[in-house]
Formats: C-alpha cells, sequence, structure tokens
C-alpha cells in the first residue's frame, strides 16, 4: 500500500488524473471565452494553471490538501460574495438588465415608427435571383407592384407580373416563391427583416402575407455615442447612469437601458429615498422583533423543559426522544403541514381552539402564527443543549448554596439561570443570527403576507429582511438584483458583527465543555 | 404526597411539550390514511383506515413524486460524498499541517462562512445565468448546476465542522508516521482517513441531511416538473391548494421525513456537539 504512492504506476495515474480534469476545464474555458463570459474563462485559465502547478511541483505541501476545496469555496462561495458587492454598486435591474451594446440594438430595434397613412402591401416571401431574400409585394388599391430586397426596391409594371383574382401579384419575373416548409424555418429570420422601400422607410413582415410600411425613429450616431430623433433632431447621450437620455429633458429616456455603475445610489437610497426607507424600516423592526420573539418563546420552553426533565423521573427517555421528533423532522416539510393546520376554513387549529381565524389574513394573527411554528421548530434544540448545559453545572455548587440556606428558587435564579446564560449565550447568539436570516420559515408559510399591494409596496407584515431582499430581487413586479444586493451587503455587516460578537463570547464555551 | 410536590410538575410540563411536539406530527399520520385525503379533521381519532394517499402518490402521473424523490436522493448523496472527500483534506491540514498563514487563513474561513448562501442568491443566479450560456449541462436550471452551487456551500461549514471533529483526535500517531518517514499525503490517506472515517461518515451525514432539506436554492435552480427535489415538488403540489391536496402531501411529507428522523435519531450525540460548536441547522 505505501509503495503504491511511491511508485512509477502512482505517478503515470497522477498525471492522466490530472491530464483528464485540466482537458476538461480546457474546454468549458474555450466555450466560456467563444461565448464572451470572460470573467468566468479567466477564473477557469487560473484554476487549471494552479492545479497542474500545485500537483506537479512541490512548491506546498499544504495546498495539495487545500485546492479542491479553495476552487469550490471561491468559485461558488467567495466570487458571489465579491459578485454582490459589486452589483450593489450597478443599477442591474428591469430595465437595465442587459449589457450597453445590447441596449443599443434593442433600442434601435424598437425605436421604429408606423407610417402615417398606415400602409400595408400583400406580399409573398421568396428569392430575388435565385439567392437574395426578397418580398413580392402588392398594393391592390394604387396598384403598385414591386420587388423588394433588404437593400433595393425594383419597381414592377403590370405586365411583368400574374395577379390572382384580387389583384395581388402571384409570380413575377426572376422571383420564386418560398415553400411552406422553407417558411416555416426561416419564421424567426423573417420577422427580423426589414426590407428596402425608400431610403426613410422599410417594409417590416406582420405574418407571411402582409407587410407594413415603417420607418426608424432614432439614428444612433456611434462617433459621439448618442442617439438622433429623425424627426425632432432631439439628441439623447448616454446620461452615465446606464440610460441615452434627452439632453434638453433629462428626465426622458430611452428604454431599455443598461447596467452601469452608479457607486452608492443603491445604499443611499436605503437612507434618503422614503420609497425604500419606510418599508425596509418597518420589516427592520419586525425582523428584530421576529428573531428576538423566536430566541427567547424557544429558549424559555427548553430551558423549562430542561429543567422539569433534569430529573430521572419515570419515562423520561419517552419524553425525549418523542420531544426531540420536531428538531429532527425535515424542516421544509413541517413548515408546509403547519400551513395547512392554520388553514382558515378547514384547519386544524381553528378546529381545535373553535374558533374560525383568518391566520394568514391579519398583521397580528399571521405574526403569533409565524413564532408559534418557530417556537415548535426551536424549542426542541433548547431543551437539548440547555440539558447539556445543566449537567456542565458542577452539582457542589448547588449543594453547598443549599446547606447555606438559600431556597431552590433563590438556587434557580441566583445561580443556575446566571451560568446556564453564560454558557449559552454564544448559542442564543447564533440562533438569533440563524433566525435573522430565517427564510424558509416566512416564504413557505406566509409568503410575507398579509400585504397591500394598493401602492406597489411588496413588504408584507411577516417579511423580514431576507424575505423582503428576496422579493426584490425575484419578485413578480420589477427586478432589482442592484437594490437587493445592497440590502444583502447590509444584512451581512449587521448579522456577521452580532456572530463575531458571539464568537468572542465562545471562549467562555470552550473552558466549560 | 412528596412525591407528588417534587414530581407532578414534571410530568405536567412533558406531557404539555409533548402533545405540543407530537400534535402536528399526528395530524400528518391521521390525515395521510384518511380516505377523504381532505384538510378537514372530521375526528381526531381515526375511524377509516385506507392506502389511498399513498397509492396516489405512487401511481398518479400528474404526480411525480417517486421522480422528486430520486432527485432528492441523487443530489443529496452526490453532496453528502463529494463534500467530504472535498473538505476532509482541507480540514487535516488545518488540523495537523504546519504552514505559514494558517491562523489568518481559519479566521477568513469563519468569516466567509458567516455570509449566508442565501444573502449571495442574486449573484449565484447571475453567474449560474451566464455559466448557463457557455456549459448548459452546468447552468441555471440543471441539477449538476445545483449540485456545484451546494458544493461550494457546504465547504465552508464541512471544514469547520471537520476540524473540530479533527482536532479531538489524538495526533500521535500520524506523528509516529511522520518519525518513521511517511509524507504528508501517505500519513493523510494512511492513518488519518482510516482513523476519521466515522467521523467523516457522520459528518457526510449531516451534510446529506443538509441538501436534502434546502429549499430555495433548488426551488430558484430547477424549474421543471421532472427535475425538481422533494421540497420543491411538494410544495409547488401543496402551494396555496391546502384543501384540495391534503391527503396525498400528508403521506408524501411522511415518507419523505423518515429517513431522515432516523438518520438524525442515530447521529443525535454529534449534532449535538456539533451544534454546541456554533452551526446552527437550517
Amino acid at each position: 500500500m505505501v509503495a503504491f504512492f511511491r511508485g512509477k504506476l502512482a505517478f503515470a495515474f497522477k498525471v492522466l488524473f490530472l491530464a483528464g480534469i485540466s482537458a476538461l476545464l480546457v474546454l468549458l474555458l474555450i466555450s466560456a471565452l467563444g461565448q464572451k463570459q470572460y470573467a468566468i474563462g479567466i477564473f477557469l485559465i487560473l484554476v487549471v494553471i494552479g492545479l497542474n502547478f500545485t500537483y506537479l511541483t512541490k512548491v506546498s505541501i499544504p495546498l495539495k490538501f487545500f485546492y479542491p476545496g479553495l476552487i469550490f469555496l471561491l468559485g461558488f462561495v467567495v466570487a458571489p460574495i465579491v459578485f454582490t458587492l459589486t452589483m450593489s454598486t450597478y443599477n442591474y435591474k428591469t430595465g437595465n438588465y442587459i449589457g450597453k451594446t445590447e441596449a443599443i440594438t434593442q433600442i434601435q430595434k424598437l425605436a421604429i415608427e408606423p407610417d402615417a397613412s398606415g400602409s400595408t402591401f400583400d406580399i409573398i416571401v421568396g428569392k430575388y435571383n435565385g439567392t437574395e431574400s426578397a418580398i413580392l409585394a402588392s398594393d391592390t388599391v394604387k396598384k403598385q407592384y414591386f420587388i423588394s430586397t433588404y437593400d433595393k426596391r425594383i419597381d414592377l409594371n403590370v405586365t411583368d407580373i400574374k395577379v390572382n383574382e384580387y389583384q395581388v401579384a402571384r409570380e413575377a419575373y426572376n422571383f420564386k416563391a418560398l415553400a411552406d416548409a422553407e417558411l416555416a424555418g426561416a419564421d424567426k429570420l423573417l420577422s427580423k427583416s426589414r426590407f428596402f422601400y425608400t431610403s426613410e422607410f422599410f417594409i417590416a413582415l406582420e405574418g407571411f402575407d402582409v407587410g407594413a410600411l415603417y420607418r426608424q425613429k432614432l439614428n444612433f450616431l456611434a462617433i459621439q455615442d448618442a442617439f438622433q430623433n429623425i424627426a425632432t433632431g432631439a439628441i439623447y447621450k448616454d446620461n452615465g447612469k446606464g440610460n441615452y437620455a434627452n439632453v434638453d429633458a433629462p428626465g426622458e429616456i430611452l428604454e431599455p437601458g443598461w447596467r452601469a455603475p452608479v457607486w452608492f445610489e443603491n445604499y443611499s437610497k436605503l437612507f434618503l429615498d422614503p420609497k425604500v426607507r419606510e418599508p425596509l424600516i418597518r420589516v427592520f423592526i419586525w425582523t428584530v422583533v421576529f428573531a428576538v420573539s423566536s430566541v427567547l418563546t424557544s429558549f424559555a420552553f427548553g430551558l423549562l423543559l430542561a429543567l422539569a426533565l433534569n430529573k430521572p423521573i419515570r419515562g423520561r427517555r419517552i419524553y425525549r426522544s418523542i420531544l426531540i421528533l420536531p428538531y429532527a423532522m425535515p424542516s421544509v416539510m413541517s413548515i408546509l403541514i403547519w400551513g395547512g393546520m392554520f388553514n382558515t376554513e378547514f384547519g386544524a387549529i381553528n378546529q381545535l381552539l373553535g374558533t374560525d381565524i383568518a391566520w394568514f389574513q391579519s398583521v397580528t394573527f399571521a405574526r403569533v402564527a409565524v413564532i408559534v411554528v418557530n417556537l415548535w421548530l426551536g424549542f426542541p434544540y433548547f431543551y437539548l443543549v440547555t440539558s447539556g448545559a445543566l449537567q456542565a453545572i458542577p452539582s457542589e455548587l448547588n449543594e453547598a448554596a443549599a446547606i447555606d440556606g438559600a431556597s431552590p428558587r433563590q438556587i434557580f435564579s441566583k445561580i443556575t439561570l446566571p451560568l446556564l446564560l453564560r454558557i449559552l449565550s454564544p448559542l442564543l447568539i447564533a440562533s438569533f443570527a440563524f433566525n435573522f436570516n430565517n427564510f424558509n420559515l416566512i416564504y413557505l408559510l406566509t409568503g410575507g403576507g398579509p400585504k397591500s399591494t394598493l401602492d406597489g409596496d411588496i413588504a408584507g407584515a411577516t417579511d423580514i429582511l431576507i424575505s423582503y431582499t428576496y422579493q426584490i430581487a425575484f419578485g413578480s413586479f420589477t427586478q432589482d438584483l442592484g437594490l437587493a444586493s445592497a440590502i444583502s451587503v447590509v444584512i451581512f455587516l449587521l448579522v456577521a458583527s452580532i456572530s463575531l460578537y458571539g464568537i468572542r463570547k465562545s471562549k467562555v464555551l470552550e473552558s466549560f465543555v | 404526597m412528596n412525591w407528588l410536590r417534587e414530581n407532578l410538575w414534571r410530568h405536567v410540563v412533558g406531557i404539555f411539550m409533548v402533545l405540543f411536539a407530537i400534535f402536528p406530527l399526528y395530524l400528518v399520520v391521521i390525515s395521510s390514511i384518511n380516505p377523504s385525503g381532505s384538510l378537514q379533521v372530521t375526528s381526531f381519532i381515526p375511524r377509516e383506515f385506507s392506502w389511498k394517499n399513498y397509492q396516489m402518490l405512487f401511481n398518479d402521473p400528474t404526480i411525480p413524486y417517486l421522480t422528486w424523490m430520486k432527485n432528492s436522493l441523487v443530489i443529496s448523496v452526490s453532496v453528502a460524498l463529494l463534500s467530504v472527500v472535498i473538505s476532509a483534506s482541507s480540514a487535516f491540514a488545518f488540523s495537523r499541517l504546519k504552514f505559514r498563514g494558517k491562523k489568518s487563513g481559519i479566521q477568513l474561513l469563519l468569516l466567509i462562512q458567516m455570509f449566508p448562501a442565501i444573502l449571495a442568491l442574486s449573484a449565484v443566479y447571475v453567474i449560474m445565468e451566464r455559466v448557463a450560456v457557455f456549459a448548459p449541462h452546468f447552468g441555471l436550471g440543471t441539477q449538476p448546476g445545483l449540485l456545484l452551487v451546494y458544493l461550494g456551500g457546504a465547504m465552508g461549514v464541512n471544514i469547520w465542522l471537520l476540524k473540530g471533529f479533527v482536532d479531538s483526535i489524538p495526533a500521535e500517531l500520524d506523528e509516529a508516521a511522520k518519525i518513521d518517514g511517511a509524507s504528508a499525503m501517505q500519513t493523510y490517506w494512511l492513518i488519518f482517513v482510516p482513523l476519521a472515517a466515522p467521523v467523516l461518515a457522520v459528518v457526510s451525514l449531516l451534510s446529506f441531511i443538509g441538501t436534502f432539506n434546502e429549499f430555495i436554492l433548488a426551488r430558484l435552480f430547477l424549474v421543471d416538473m421532472g427535475s425538481r427535489t422533494i421540497a420543491v415538488g411538494l410544495q409547488g403540489f401543496i402551494g396555496g391548494q391546502y384543501s384540495q391536496n391534503w391527503g396525498p402531501f400528508a403521506a408524501g411529507s411522511l415518507i419523505a421525513s423518515v429517513p431522515i428522523v432516523i438518520i438524525f435519531l442515530s447521529l443525535q450525540k454529534y449534532i449535538i456537539s456539533g451544534l454546541t460548536a456554533g452551526s446552527v441547522k437550517g
């Protein structure tokens, strides 16, 4: 076995293995670069170089152990964190979702207007001179017939064509209609095609039989990086915030925009824009209330149980194995089950209480329900850890106090509880941090509701920061990844400082356990 | 009389909390065998018994329950195995090797691990959207893509947990191996891995539970009915329509929960020590 690590065979295996992984990565990075995903491409290049460097040289032994884990951490944890930071300085949202070049193409495509008289033509799609895409167009009223390709128009006399009973041209010299099968295949291309009419107007297809006259409303001036309205002459320039805006009326912007750096605008919005700030403060307050009351209720019930079952009473094992069940259940399932139990008409809770409360429609009841469910999910954990901590308190302390004449109540409040709190405070803090971001509970139980969507306000009464952020990023109205990222960064700073404080405290823990 | 004063309150508290703990679970069990399949509980003591809901789960083509279950198992088992294979060597290095920057490396890991994956959700989404452009098999909407994201996310916690466990394994054996001239790699494979096998198994099972229970990434990634995991599948199935689908849902969530509960109960000891080390089950 030891020889395996030294022999030539082992070396051959290693080289083969490295070559295989490198080949796969190189294939990936080539297609990444081919699709202009440069950031990912460069990351993959570095991964390949690092991989071979690490395992073919003896520069660093520890790196050989760290490399696979390091790559996953960098790729799927660190990169998203860095990307979140970057996005939080961009106006990355609906309407500014694409790159600039793409946005320019889109604006050009969208900036067309129909001819004032609304002229349409009956058309046949086909080829001119055998190869050129073209249409054979007929205006049956004006008796005007022509063939139009992408760049020219060939007017036809009535004698050059064959018409059907509606006076629509069916055949013309040098023009060959496309068969139906070919038409279906060219559908996508045709819908984007512009056929020449005059230097100002072009014909766009509306289905396979009708074409309408359009003209370009805006012209892109590549040198000035600006759009010009052909009719009015108005100039739209890059406003530095991801949109082309009218030079004379900055509020008038062209859609779509692109994602552009706005630096701290997303952050300043959190504090200065009342439309963002007010729901955010409301949600923040509820988040803290929710997290604190979840921790306190779970801890209180856990503590009570731990005290009650701290003596070898009859049936303690049975109690214990049942009490742990809520914690052992997959929480997604439990939350969904509770969701059914809180149903207004048929739910077991209303039936048990003999009420008909619309739990998730009332702000107060929805909040109570959320905390009750979280208590159910959380108390077994605190029961378990408090039981453990109770064992860790030396019994001599209690005995000595009892001899000195302290009542059981005094022993509890003066000795047991302070010691417990000292041992468990890191866990209480960790639990607070966890509940602060307890997305699943809110999302699966109430969906953040109840909410009034009257004024486009998407923050519900039970929404906590993280579920609110999720709605900002992936909601159905508008998606603002920039703002969502900024909130994420703020949440991280809050939670990380709380957790760091907890870790400092956990040094106390080590001396006990 | 003395017994009463001493112990009665203990039983009162115990029984009250047991009822609270077991009520939803009891309800699911009786709902799952209730032939009417409705959310409404006509009686808290079951009068009829039928496998109808369970049969519906496995036979109704509109509920791809078995596919969801298979997806969940494949993804969770892959994460459980791969994440431990990848993170074990890092944990070993952190625990046993001496190198420059070790302390700051550990602190950095701790800091990174504190950034909840859900905060970077939109970033992960956009990144995988871009990966999908050039590698459609690993990008958004695919199970391998989800697997990669899970592996990355599991790394921080797993290295951290494993390091804690590994620190408690005495180092004499690998020091002896070192004296006998074994390289770090040999010590790792021949001494450490066999020695730490039970610990690796525990962490691997913990990853299994965590992945099986993961909801939001799976929800965001897996859009197709046939590629969903059990958590996403059942959520979509019940989503708002409690009254219609309750019976089969109860049966489905029971079946999905049983293996997790069994694993959890058998790992109780380790989970609790892992939890006191500062990580909380999600």
